[in-house]
């Protein structure tokens, strides 16, 4: 309690110096706060955009589905389990039918995924009802950044060409019925969404579908022979690793941060041991022990900490609570992370965040405050006392 | 010898130097007693530092026994040192040693503070050490706005605040003009007299010499008188 008494009129009573070093180590306190906050409102909107948009809460897929193998996309499908018509009807639960296929919009050739849709689905947000039509030629429906990199606009015809079942290929016209705007590159960037029955008569797999999607994450998903369940943790694992590799990216930028602010105090405290040592004498000539003098130099650098974070409270809350509110403007660029970004990001700061923070700074001001001043103890008394340097 | 609170036998204080030892002390016998108001004198060199911090506790006897209220100072620990100096012991020293960054009651306030004294008998003291001292109108001022003649006042206020049974001056009035010097030595000897506290100081100012009752000559480390 003493140190703490005496730390605190030391600071206050050293003015100047004391305010530099906390306005420096105030400013890690922001940065770094803020950071984390943008990073959980970016990883908190991605998530919610990905189950929105393309993974529901949680996905049967077909034993041989892999997304990342395209030779065998066209084998991953078969017949939609008796199990699960019931929660299809109650759009609970909705199947994909998947294919690969060639569009040549402008006479150019791109590879594509085909996805078969039913249009009156209620589980993804993607606007299926545009599909609903009853002529025979096939209409499609893509994203802004399939029609944006095409060239593509609503009412426009593309050849399509793919390959059925029976591996036959067959080709026809496809109409752009509808452009859709998400967030979520995955559903968007090459990918074709077709009415699943008529991707089913394309492909001459009646009744087949390559994944079911669940609406509910609390959905009792029972195990199917054939097809094998997915949850949240799996299908957000590389969303989850990306957020983990930024994170790591932006540590790096506030520990450089963090360490010149630290560095700020160790220098304080070394210079503080060479430039009051007529102090250290004298407090020891009235009474106090070495170690409650090492205590007190200690106490006083970690005390640089509190009042850094009263400071950034008194600056950094308004701040951060502005762009909580307002969101934090995203680079068009930043769609080439493949990640869903909106617009905007809304951060979001946690308590525990908040505190975990202070609570690191305040350790790391601790430590580098305590390590020059171990010196103290080995101050020989009536020399510090005439100001001697030592 | 009743009432000697500093007793000293065939104490002596060397320190290394180079390979060999430089003797700062040697063969020193003395006691004082309560209440007395000695000086320690002799010329710049002779040892008077030195023995005043070695009586003080700041430093240790290197032969011989060195006793402070009982306490034998070569055995104490750290701690019992830094307690015998806070409760017992106030210390004034040349250059005043105001810690820079406290307010005169601040810098009064310190030692009681050591002492874990309640707030209110805390504040009581410093005012009373303050008042004695003619300190009352510069509670709030630092050390750099202050005379040197005030600043030592602060100085013997803050060893004064805690009655300690013994303050050890080291050349308190060095830095002081003559008015200043009188002036502190005064209430000094009246403190010594009110409140019946020890005084010891090391001094060769002729203006210290002639307030005090008794005088120790050291010279080359050696009491010679
Ligand atoms: N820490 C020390 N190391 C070595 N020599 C010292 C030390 N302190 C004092 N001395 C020497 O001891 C002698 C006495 O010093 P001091 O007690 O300061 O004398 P005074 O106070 O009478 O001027 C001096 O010659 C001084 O150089
Ligand atoms: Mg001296």
């Amino acid at each position: 309690m003493l140190s703490i008494k005496l730390a605190f009129r030391n600071l206050i009573g050293a003015g100047l110096r004391t305010w530099l070093n906390v306005i420096v180590l105030s400013f890690s306190f922001v940065i770094i706060i803020w950071n984390k906050g943008v990073l959980n409102g970016w990883n908190e909107q991605a998530r919610h955009d990905m189950v929105e948009w393309q993974i529901g809460g949680g996905q049967y897929w077909q034993e041989n589905y892999d997304p990342y193998d395209m030779f065998t996309i066209n084998e991953s499908h078969s017949a939609i389990p008796q199990e699960f018509k019931n929660d299809i009807a109650n759009n609970e639960m909705t199947p994909i039918l998947i294919n690969t296929g060639t569009i040549y919009p402008d006479g150019r050739m791109q590879n594509v995924i085909l996805n078969g849709i039913m249009p009156n689905q209620k589980v993804l947000k993607i606007p299926t009802e545009k599909l609903e039509n009853n002529s025979n030629e096939i209409s499609v429906l893509i994203g802004k950044r399939m029609a944006k990199n095409n060239k593509l606009e609503v009412g426009d015809y593309f050849p399509i060409r793919w390959r059925d079942a029976n591996e036959t290929f067959d080709a026809s016209d496809a109409k752009v019925v509808g452009i859709f705007n998400s967030n979520v590159p995955v559903i968007d960037q090459g990918k074709i969404w077709i009415s699943l029955q008529q991707l089913q008569k394309m492909l001459v797999t009646p009744n087949e579908a390559t994944m079911l999607i669940t609406k509910n994450v609390d959905r009792k998903n029972a195990e199917v022979d054939g097809w094998i369940f997915r949850d949240h943790k799996f299908l957000l694992s590389d969303m989850d690793e990306i957020i983990r590799m930024k994170n790591v990216g932006g540590s790096i930028f506030y520990l450089i941060l963090l360490a010149l602010a630290l560095l700020a105090i160790f220098d304080t405290q070394v210079l503080s041991i060479f430039r009051r040592q007529k102090e250290i004498g004298t407090e020891i000539a009235l009474g106090m022990t070495r170690w409650q003098v090492v205590r007190l130099f200690t106490v006083e650098g970690a005390m640089y900490s509190i009042f850094a974070a009263v400071l950034a409270a008194i600056y950094g809350i308004p701040l951060l609570a502005l762009q909580a509110k307002n969101g934090f403007p995203m680079p068009e660029a930043a769609d080439s992370y493949g990640l869903p970004i909106a617009k905007a990001i809304y951060p979001t700061y946690s308590l525990g965040l908040i505190f975990g923070t202070v609570f690191v700074i305040f350790i790391a001001t601790l430590i580098v405050s305590y390590l020059p001043a171990k010196k103290i103890s080995k101050i020989n008394p009536t020399d510090a006392i005439k100001g001697k340097i030592q | 010898m009743a009432n000697s609170i500093i007793t000293i036998t065939n104490m002596k204080k060397q320190y290394p130097e180079g390979k060999g030892k430089f003797t700062a002390l040697d063969d020193i016998n003395l006691s004082i007693n309560s209440g007395e108001f000695t000086g320690i004198v002799g010329p710049s060199g002779s040892g008077k530092t030195t023995l005043l911090n070695i009586i003080g506790s700041l430093d240790v006897p290197t032969e011989g026994e060195v006793i402070t209220l009982g306490e034998s100072i070569g055995k104490l620990t750290h701690r019992k040192a830094a307690k015998l100096r806070n409760k017992n012991i106030g210390f004034i020293f040349q250059t005043y040693n105001l810690l820079p960054v406290y307010s005169v009651y601040e810098n009064v306030e310190f030692p009681l503070l050591l002492l874990k004294m309640s707030a209110s008998k805390r504040k009581k003291a410093v005012l009373d050490a303050l008042e004695w001292l003619g300190l009352t109108d510069k509670i709030k001022s630092r050390p750099g706005q202050l005379s040197g003649g005030e600043c030592q006042r602060v100085a013997v206020a803050r060893a004064m605040v805690k009655l300690p049974e013994i303050v050890l001056a080291d050349e308190p009035t060095a830095n002081l003009d003559a008015e200043n010097a009188h002036n502190i030595l005064k209430m000094m000897s009246k403190l010594n007299k009110e409140l019946n506290t020890t005084f010891l100081f090391s001094t060769h100012d002729e203006k210290v010499i002639q307030y005090l009752t008794r005088q120790i000559l050291l010279k080359d480390g050696k009491v010679v008188g």
